[in-house]
This record gives structure tokens, sequence and C-alpha cells, in this order.
């Protein structure tokens, strides 16, 4: 069995009375890419920080590489290259001066594939930083990161600056990473840039993980979204288990529904029903479902 | 955060949709107010203190008028003092000696406030991008900056008040005692004019802050060239401290000169408003270069990317060593002449600053200000490391194979480093200098005060790790107050006759003044002893912290 690229077990973090993180277990396995999604706050940076051995954790364990993160934290660095969400770097470097000054201290660069870097996300590395934009300085840690080809990217929203072009750029960057086998951890709140590059999610809230899985199982696991349109008014349905409605308009229904659909079709039955469409869920809904409308299954 | 809710709230009054709040400018002024309070008040402790020892001291070290005469007449002219506190008119009363002793000190605090205050209320505030959000609100830029600076007027005011307290307070009249406040706070007054000046001028918060140090610290060497060298007098009107000295409170009064730091600094904020109006936000008059070819010399680790970035700031600090010290040198050999009574040998002790009538003894004495640059310098690479760690710029170092025991060590090994190569460059230069004068000190002699002011730098740079460790978002402010005090205690802990043991609580007590007194190496040895064994416990604290974010 390999070494896990990230393995957290019951991972806590609070920060004086706020509880950051709420005992996150968690593993990655080497190659896979993995979306860490939350809203701001949710503790996808602090989860971050704590692999990277740059807070200490209150309790429970955080390995890279079956390498303590606080205890080993260089040695777990020469595995990883990291992207943080706030693009920080030295005002009076230029781009290749930072580039460089990375690189050297990572020990590790591919410079061939660096340079293609650059001019594949256009960065004119002869600027100073201070003069860059902060999706310039973004595209130089990401350069910075891809060009190590270290085994684990931990990159935090690190798209937040860029252009969709560089998005783009980005996408393909990352699908060169995994195809050599690279790990990928991708903290993100953008959902179609999980969508379209990991393998797995995972789904914070307030600290807690709640929800993880492939996005197929998430989405079979999950809700599924029902319209139905009515010759008529629309009539209660919210108190059916596992049923909750989304939206209504005077003759049609929007519902989310988890588990079993028959007590909701025998309901139907007794309806007069013009349509009735069902898809699974997007991510947007996952998503959702997990942040604003969570309780709704309680509280119809 | 607040920003924001501040140009909201003055979107919401000027749409009319909400009951008449109060206007945009007190909600800017009370930010700006916020932001400077730590400074502020720290600064009115010291002008109320400063304010209120020098008339006390003066009168219980010299009660009555021989006392006095014998005081004057050896000390009024010595040039080490004088190059301390500027020139004295009246050493025969209380209110003589306290402006020359208040006004003289007060004066550079004063400047340094003023430019300090000025810079973080103007470029620091563009630095971190803040104008420009404040200026995409209602507000437009004379609007912003006439508020801005009518905050610092108002945190000079409360200066002013400190020390109008403290000279009450030590029994002085009120009418002079409004005259050497006002000669203060015009210094302020000039410089906050400076400082504005810069912040249009520089495009970084950094460059700023070093070009306000620079004009400090020419004003100041204007003024010691004046009140020192023979015949130079007349440069005293081309500093805006010697226009303070000239305002002579207490001292046979000329308000009149009030007029000419009240118009400088008035001159200069007008063209600060008419500079910063035809500018873009965010940029300096000074463009900094925005590109160029790469140079890839001193990038191998964190340490040699810092000595990189330091090298400029590291020179400017080595050569202003070196003119000062020079200066120094040179002046060593007109000071007052030797064969002092052992009385007056006392009285000069009690102005905790040991004999002083010879070269060695000025030399000695003058030292004492790289006993406090030293440690200041050394205080500032901690404080720079801090703006690492809170800027984040540390946070994707250590995400690096970088070791925090690696990078912190290497960093203090450059600030002891750079304060080696100051403190040397004073030794050297003040050698050069006295010698160039025909005085003879050797140069065994001056490298034993340099010694004095390493060990000092040490010992802060030793404290200041310990709080980076263990309050890191204190650490700064922290470091830079203990030097202060621990100075001013040993300036002002003599003089009121404090008891034995209080007047060693400073480390400044513990040195020999080299050359004046002979060097003292245990001392030395434990304080650099003192300054290694904090910073090891600073290093331990540090690896077993979270970084702290702003």
């Amino acid at each position: 069995m390999d070494i896990p690229a990230i393995y957290t077990d019951r991972l806590t973090k609070s920060y004086g009375r706020t509880l950051a993180l709420d005992g996150l277990s968690l593993t990655v396995r080497p190659g896979e890419a993995y979306g860490f999604l939350g809203p701001n706050g949710a503790g996808k940076t602090t989860t971050i920080r704590l692999l990277l051995g740059l807070h200490h954790a209150s309790s429970g364990t955080a390995l890279v590489f079956g390498l303590d993160s606080w205890n080993e934290p260089v040695a777990g660095h020469r595995h990883v290259a990291y992207v943080p969400g706030e693009p920080f770097l030295w005002p009076s470097l230029t781009g290749a001066e930072s580039l460089e000054f990375l690189g050297r201290l990572h020990g590790g660069t591919d410079v061939g594939y660096r340079d293609q870097l650059i001019e594949r996300f256009e960065l004119d590395a002869s600027k100073k930083v201070r003069a860059l934009s902060k999706g310039n300085r973004q595209k130089i840690q990401l350069i910075a990161a891809l060009a190590t080809r270290a085994d684990l990217l931990l990159l935090d929203e690190p798209t937040s600056g860029l252009d969709p072009l560089m998005e783009m750029a980005f996408r393909e960057s990352v699908h060169e990473a995994k195809d050599r086998g690279q790990t990928m951890f991708l903290s993100s709140h953008e959902l179609s840039e999980v969508e379209a590059t990991c393998d797995r999610v995972g789904i914070l809230r307030s600290g807690r993980l709640v929800d993880q899985g492939s996005l197929s199982e998430l989405r079979q696991l999950s809700a599924q979204t029902i319209e139905v349109t009515f010759d008529g008014p629309a009539p209660e349905l919210g108190r059916l288990p596992g049923v909750a409605v989304r939206a209504t308009t005077p003759n049609s229904l929007h519902l989310e529904v988890s588990g079993e659909l028959s007590p909701l079709l025998a309901e139907l039955a007794s309806h007069r029903v013009t349509s009735l469409t069902s898809r699974p869920p997007s991510l947007e809904e996952l998503f959702l479902h997990h942040y604003d409308g969570t309780d709704e299954h309680d509280h119809p | 955060m607040s920003t924001t809710i501040l140009s909201l709230e003055a979107d919401r009054a000027a749409a009319g949709d909400l009951p008449r709040r109060p206007g945009v400018a007190p909600v800017l002024a009370r930010r700006a107010l916020r932001d400077a309070r730590v400074r502020t008040i720290a600064f009115m402790y010291l002008f109320g203190l400063v304010a209120y020892v020098q008339p006390v001291g003066f009168r219980s070290a010299f009660p009555s008028l021989e006392s006095r005469i014998a005081f004057a007449r050896s000390f009024g002219d010595n040039k080490a003092v004088v190059l301390f506190y500027g020139k004295a008119y009246d050493l025969l009363t209380v209110g003589g000696y306290s402006a020359w002793r208040v006004g003289g000190t007060l004066a550079i605090f004063a400047a340094v406030f003023g430019v300090l205050a000025s810079v973080r209320a103007l470029r620091t505030e563009e630095d971190s991008g803040r104008a420009e959000l404040v200026l995409s609100s209602i507000v437009d830029r004379r609007r912003y900056l006439t508020v801005s600076l009518a905050a610092v007027g108002a945190t000079a005011v409360a200066l002013g008040c400190a020390e109008t307290a403290g000279l009450l307070a030590g029994g002085l009249p009120p009418g002079n005692s409004l005259l050497l406040v006002l000669s203060t706070v015009s210094v302020l007054w000039v410089f906050v004019g400076v400082g504005a000046v810069i912040s249009q001028v520089a495009s970084t918060h950094r460059l700023a802050l070093q070009l306000g140090g620079a004009c400090v610290g020419l004003a100041l060497l204007v003024r010691v060239i004046a009140d020192t060298a023979n015949g130079a007098g007349w440069l005293r009107w081309f500093t805006p401290l010697g226009w303070a000295e000239e305002q002579r409170p207490f001292t046979g009064e000329h308000p009149l000169v009030l007029l000419l730091p009240l118009s400088f600094g008035a001159a200069l904020l007008v063209l600060a408003v008419r500079l910063a109006q035809r500018r873009d936000i965010g940029c300096g008059i000074l463009a900094p270069r925005e590109r160029s070819t790469p140079r890839l010399a001193l990038l191998s680790s964190p340490t040699a990317q810092a000595l990189r970035g330091e090298l400029v700031g590291l020179a400017t600090w080595v050569g202003g060593a070196a003119v000062f010290a020079i200066i120094i040198g040179v002046l060593a050999k007109s000071t007052a002449s030797a064969g002092l009574s052992p009385q007056l040998q006392r009285e000069f002790a009690k102005l905790g600053t040991g004999s002083i009538t010879t070269p060695a003894g000025y030399v000695g004495l003058s030292f004492l200000l790289f006993e406090l640059a030293v440690p200041l310098f050394a205080v500032a690479q901690v404080s720079a490391l801090r703006r690492e760690e809170s800027e984040q710029a540390l946070e994707t170092l250590l995400a690096l194979p970088v070791g925090r025991y690696r990078w912190l060590s290497g960093r203090l090994a450059l600030a002891a480093g750079g304060a080696a190569a100051v403190a040397l460059s004073a030794a050297l230069f003040g050698w050069i200098g006295v010698t160039a004068s025909g005085a003879s000190l050797s140069l065994p002699e001056m490298l034993e005060a340099s010694v004095n002011c390493f060990a000092m730098a040490a010992l802060f740079l030793g404290l200041a790790v310990l709080l980076f460790g263990i309050v890191p978002r204190a650490a700064s402010a922290g470091a830079y107050v203990l030097v202060t005090l621990s100075f001013l205690w040993q300036l002002f802990g003599a003089l009121l006759s404090l008891p034995h043991w209080a007047l060693d609580l400073t480390p400044y007590a513990h040195l020999g003044l080299a050359p004046a007194q002979p060097f003292r190496p245990v001392p030395a040895l434990i304080l650099v002893l003192i300054g290694v064994v904090s910073a090891s416990a600073g290093v331990a604290a540090f690896r077993r912290r979270d970084l702290a974010q702003a």
C-alpha cells in the first residue's frame, strides 16, 4: 500500500475560542487530484497551513507523505509545492529573480519546463513584483510551483486572480501534472474549476468535512433535482419524507429528493402532472445543498 | 474592512436614504486617529515625562545659585553636552535649564514623530492600497489628504498637551511653558510637512521612511554643527531644530521666530496637496524602476536574499555612522579644557553622562549616541522580520524546504553582522576624525567604544527576538520601547538622584563609557550573553508557534 500523499486524522485547530477546523480526517492517495471545496472561512486555508506546519494543530495528526507536518516540515516540503491564495512576494525582485529564488530554495526546478510555463502564462519576467497585478503575481507562484515537478501540489485558490485564458493555461498545466503522476490538492470555491480538474471532492463547512467522494458518488448519494409542472395549482409536497422544495411558482415545483423516490411518485399520482424532469445535481447544487439549504429537510 | 464600511456609509449618506449621519470627514479622521493611537500615547508619555523630570530634577540637583553658577560655567559651553541637547541660553534658572533640556530633546523626538505620523497616514495607506479604496468613495483627494493631516494635527496637539502638563506639574509658569511647547510643536509641524511631501515623492512606505529619517538626520547634523563649531552659529537658521532654539522660551523669548516654522511647514503642506492632485494614486513622483535584467547573485538562500534587499539600507547606516563619527572626532579637540574640580566632576555625573571635559570624555559621551543608534538598527532588523511575517512572504518561504531555524538564525546573523559593521564604522571614522584634528586617541580605545555599541545591540537584538517568538504582534513596538526607555532611564536616572539599585536597572549603567571611562569587558560580555540566551529562547518559541498574520 502506498503512503498517502496527505493523511489527516481528527485534525483540529482552534484560534482562541474560534474553532477553525473540527476533526478533519482525510486521505489523499498519490496521483489523485483532490478538490477541497468550501466557502470563505470554512477552514480550507487553515487545513493547508496545518499540512505545511505553518500553524500548530490543537489536536489530531497531519502527515504529508508519512512525514509529520509539524515535527518534520522541511522533509515534507521537499515533496510539496505550494501556491498561496494571496500572492505575497518580494516587491524588489523581478519575476525572473523571484522564480530563480523560489526554485533554488525548493532545491530542484525543471528549467526547460519553467520557460515553457513562462511562455504559456505569458509572464513578463523582467518586471518587478511591485509593478505586477495580483494575477501576474499569482502566475509567478504557479509557475514556480509547477516547475518544481513536486510530488504534491498544494494549491489554495490559485486562480482567483487569473483571467479565463490563463485559467485554461492553468487547467492544461494541471492535467500535465496529473499525467506525470503528481498529486494535487486544490482548495477552491470555484466549482467549475474543481469539476474540470479533480477526481475526488471533499466539501468543508464550518471546519467539518460534510461530504466526500468522487463526483459521481456524490451525485448518486445526494438529492436528485426534480421539476414538476401541474395542470392547476401546485400542491404542498414539502412534508413528504426526503423531499425539499427549492422553488415554487403557482403551478410548478422545483424539488430536491434524497433517498427513495416512491413516496413522491405515489403522491404525484393523485395530481394532474403535465411535465416531470429529473436530473442528477450539478456540483453547484451539491454545494448549495450543503451550505444554505441543509436544514430544509428539518424545517419544511 | 472598516474602510469598506466607511465608503458604504458615505455612499448611503450621499444618497440620502438614511437619517443624516456625520459627514465623511469625521469618519475618516476617527479611522486615522485609531490607527495612530498606540504611537501617539507612547509619545505622550515620553513628552510628559521629559517635561516633568527636567525642572524637578534641576531643582533638586542644583538647589542653590552657587551650584548653578558653577554648573553653568563649566557646562553651558561644553560641546559634548551641546551636541546632545542644543544650545543653552540660561542655566541659572529652572526655566532656562528646562527650556534647554526639554526643548532640545523633545525637538528631536517631535521631528521623528512628525515624519513618522505623516508618512504613516499618507504613504503607508497608499502603499497598502487602502487609500485607493477610500478615494473610490465620495471623498476627493484634497479632502482625504486634509482630513488625514488634520488627524495628525490632532495627535500633535495631544503631544503638546502632554508636554504642557509635564511642565506645569514640574512647577513652571504657564506663559513661558506655552512658548516652550510651541517651539516643540513647531518642529513637529515642519516635519509633518516634510513627511507629507516625501509621501508624494516616494512610491513605497519604506523609501518614504528612509528619506524621512535622512531629513531628520540632516536637520540634526546642521544643528549640531551650528551649536558646536566655532563661528557656525548662523547655520542655526537653516534647520527647523535651530528655529526651535532661536525661539528662546524662558530666556528672552523671540516668539516671532515661530513664524518661520509656521510658514515653512504650511508651504510644505500646500506643496504636498498640490503634488497629490496631479499624480497617480498608488505611485510616487519618483517612479521606481519597473523592470530590469535579472541579477541572480544573492538568491541562494533566504539570508542571502535578505542581504540583497538590505544592502542599500545597511550602506546608509554605515555611511551615516561614519559621517557622524567623523564630525564628533573633529570636534573633539575643541572641547572644554580639562582640570575641573572633583566637585564639578560630580555635578556632571548627575547628568548620567560621566566625565566629559577631555577629548576622550567628549568622544565617550558622544558614543552614547551610537550606543542608542546601533541597538535601534538591530531592533529594526527584527521589525523587518516581523513585517515579512505579517505580509505573508514568510509563509511562502516556509512552505519551501526552508526550516524555521535556518531562516531565523540566518537573519539574526545578518542583523548582528550589520550592527557590528555600523559600530565598527563609527569607531574607525571617529578615530580618523580625532586624529585629523590633532587630538590623540588610540584606535584600540575607539574599538572598545564600538564593542560597547555592539554589546548593547546584541542585548536588544536578543530581547527583540524573544518578543518576536512570544508576542509577535507586539514585538516591534515593544523592542523599540525597551531601547528608548533604557536609554532615557540612563539620562534621567542620575539627575533624579534615584537610589543605586534603580539606576542599575538600565543596561546602559553597566558599561564603561569608553574611551572616557575604562572599558569594562565583563559587563559587556554579560550583556552579549543575555542577548544570546534571549535570542535562543526567542528562536525556540518561534519554532513552536503559529505564523501570525497582520
